[in-house]
């Protein structure tokens, strides 16, 4: 999981501010590469330190970086695949809220060796949810909080989604039909 | 109402459910004459799907071979049928199907082959799919598969980049840009191998410790900076222009063996040497003495025997009084 974070830290950071900005985090970082391959592996917490060396660089709090970051994977035109891929786990919001346990799992298929936090939706009321998200990232549970704001708007769902204590996300759903959902076709535009 | 109770509890559903449960499902009555369509069918099958349309119209049975009509499929493959739509995209489809008790209606049951095609071809949506069908999860996997092997592909060209990249690295001296030693003996080899005719060159700079020592290792640098532009500029690109050592240098002139043109070519890089370069405002000179040695003149083409006999010319060169090449013979 450190790869596919640090990879989208940089992606995000290059695309929001700028070659230069990239340049001075990695150096303050002491990383001789300024390049971080999403399918090689790199220790473990690096993803954790590169985000708190870019959020002394950006001048940001670190937990707004990595939810911009989760905004970032799932609205970014270039990046797709990822918003395709979370749709394809239901048609509504909803679904696609209880497919998130399953997640880990599809993930897996993909890459085995993949490391991906362990999800568990609890639902607490009507239209309320608890998303407990366990992993040794202490981004993860920002991000996940950023992807589903980003998720709301593309099911056209107007929510209320925080952190809430320790590695949990409440979400509300206040009008599961707010807005129009952006289209969603199974196979991809362009083969 | 169909009502299906061959054995345990009698089962009755009707066409919503059906659909439902199997949105590519073909009802028909014993001609094999449509009935209802489930809606995803419907939609594959566009203007062609009314009812009364005859299940041979539709479409074109591959297996079992030989059959046409509905009643042949069931008698031969009840489990396992394929057909291929006659209408629109020649799209694949495995089947099951069975008779039904009473008034011998038949329900067949469908699916498609490429599940990627049909889905791109019809811009099929999960509604489209009943919820028990593993049609999303194969798409999911198809899609993640692909962006896993984009990543991949991409890594193994960022790889090869960095890998040609450090080659290079490997192979040029920094501060002039030009070759190294090691170059230099990888092309040697080559040449020498290939039995290919060439001239060697060993250069050195006159007077260039003068330089260092009155005006200091910036003016050195600079002047080597400069020769090696000269270099650059009198050597073709299938030559090769190395810095071998402080002030030495090695150039090898491919494809050339007749000392008149050697000769021609040591003599322009001496003359441009020579000229006064200009360090902060102040009037640099060194010279270049040359020794040429050519690939024919050695009666086994060997890179260390050429390396000393182009050393001998240099010290010719040198002692006959520096700023010239001299030809061994």
């Amino acid at each position: 999981m450190d790869a596919l974070l640090l990879r989208s830290v940089q992606n995000y950071v290059l695309d929001t501010f700028g070659q230069a900005r990239w340049h001075e985090i990695c150096a303050a970082a002491g990383q001789p590469v300024q390049t971080f391959e999403p399918m090689l592996r790199y220790p473990s917490g690096l993803a954790d330190r590169i985000a708190d060396i870019a959020a002394e660089v950006l001048g940001r709090p670190v937990e707004a970086i990595w939810e911009d970051i989760g905004t970032y994977l799932v609205t970014n035109p270039d990046r797709e695949g990822v918003r395709r891929l979370l749709r394809f786990g239901g048609v509504s919001f909803s679904d696609f809220l209880h497919s998130l346990e399953e997640l880990p799992g599809r993930a897996r298929l993909a890459l085995p060796d993949l490391d991906p936090p362990e999800i568990l939706l609890t639902e607490v009321g009507p239209d309320r949810y608890e998303l407990r998200c366990r992993s040794p990232l202490k981004g993860m549970q920002r991000v996940l909080t950023g992807m589903l704001t980003a998720m709301a708007d593309d099911y056209g769902a107007l929510c209320l989604i925080e952190p809430g204590a320790e590695d949990c996300i409440l979400i509300t759903v206040l009008d599961s039909r707010y807005a129009e959902a952006r289209a969603f076709e199974l196979a991809r535009p362009d083969p | 109402m169909l009502s299906a109770a061959p054995t345990g509890p009698g089962l009755e559903l009707d066409g919503a459910t059906l659909a439902r449960f199997m949105p590519m499902h073909l009802l028909t009555d014993a001609e094999g004459r449509a009935l209802s369509f489930g809606p995803t069918l419907a939609r594959v099958l566009h203007g062609a799907a009314v009812p009364g349309a005859r299940f041979e119209d539709l479409f074109e049975v591959r297996a079992p071979g030989g059959a046409v009509s509905v009643a042949e499929v069931l008698e031969r493959m009840p489990n396992r049928f394929r057909l291929v739509l006659r209408h629109g995209a020649r799209v694949g489809l495995r089947g099951l199907g069975q008779p039904l008790p009473g008034a011998g209606r038949i329900l067949l049951n469908l699916t498609f082959v490429d599940l990627i095609t049909a889905a791109r071809e019809y811009g099929l949506t999960d509604a489209d799919f009943a919820a028990t069908e593993l049609a999303t999860e194969v798409l999911f996997l198809a899609e993640a598969n692909a962006a896993v092997t984009r990543e991949l592909k991409g890594l193994t060209l960022r790889l090869e980049g960095a890998r040609i990249a450090a080659e290079e690295e490997a192979m040029t001296d920094p501060l002039t840009g030009l070759r190294n030693r090691r170059a230099v003996d990888l092309v040697l080899d080559r040449l020498c191998a290939a039995q290919s005719k060439f001239g060697l060159m060993h250069m050195d700079l006159d007077y260039f410790k003068a330089v260092n020592d009155s005006l200091g290792h910036a003016a050195g640098d600079f002047v080597l900076e400069n020769v090696g532009r000269i270099l650059r500029e009198q050597l073709r690109i299938e030559d090769c222009a190395a810095r071998i050592g402080g002030d030495e240098f090695v150039l090898i002139v491919t494809g050339r063996s007749e000392p008149a043109t050697l000769m021609a070519i040591a003599n322009r890089i001496i003359a441009r040497v020579g000229e006064p370069m200009l360090f902060d405002g102040r009037e640099v000179r060194v010279s270049a003495s040359i020794g040429i040695v050519r690939s024919v003149n050695c009666p086994t083409v060997e890179a260390a025997q050429l390396f000393t006999e182009a050393d001998r010319a240099l010290y010719a060169a040198k002692h006959a009084g520096r700023g010239r090449a001299v030809l061994a013979d």
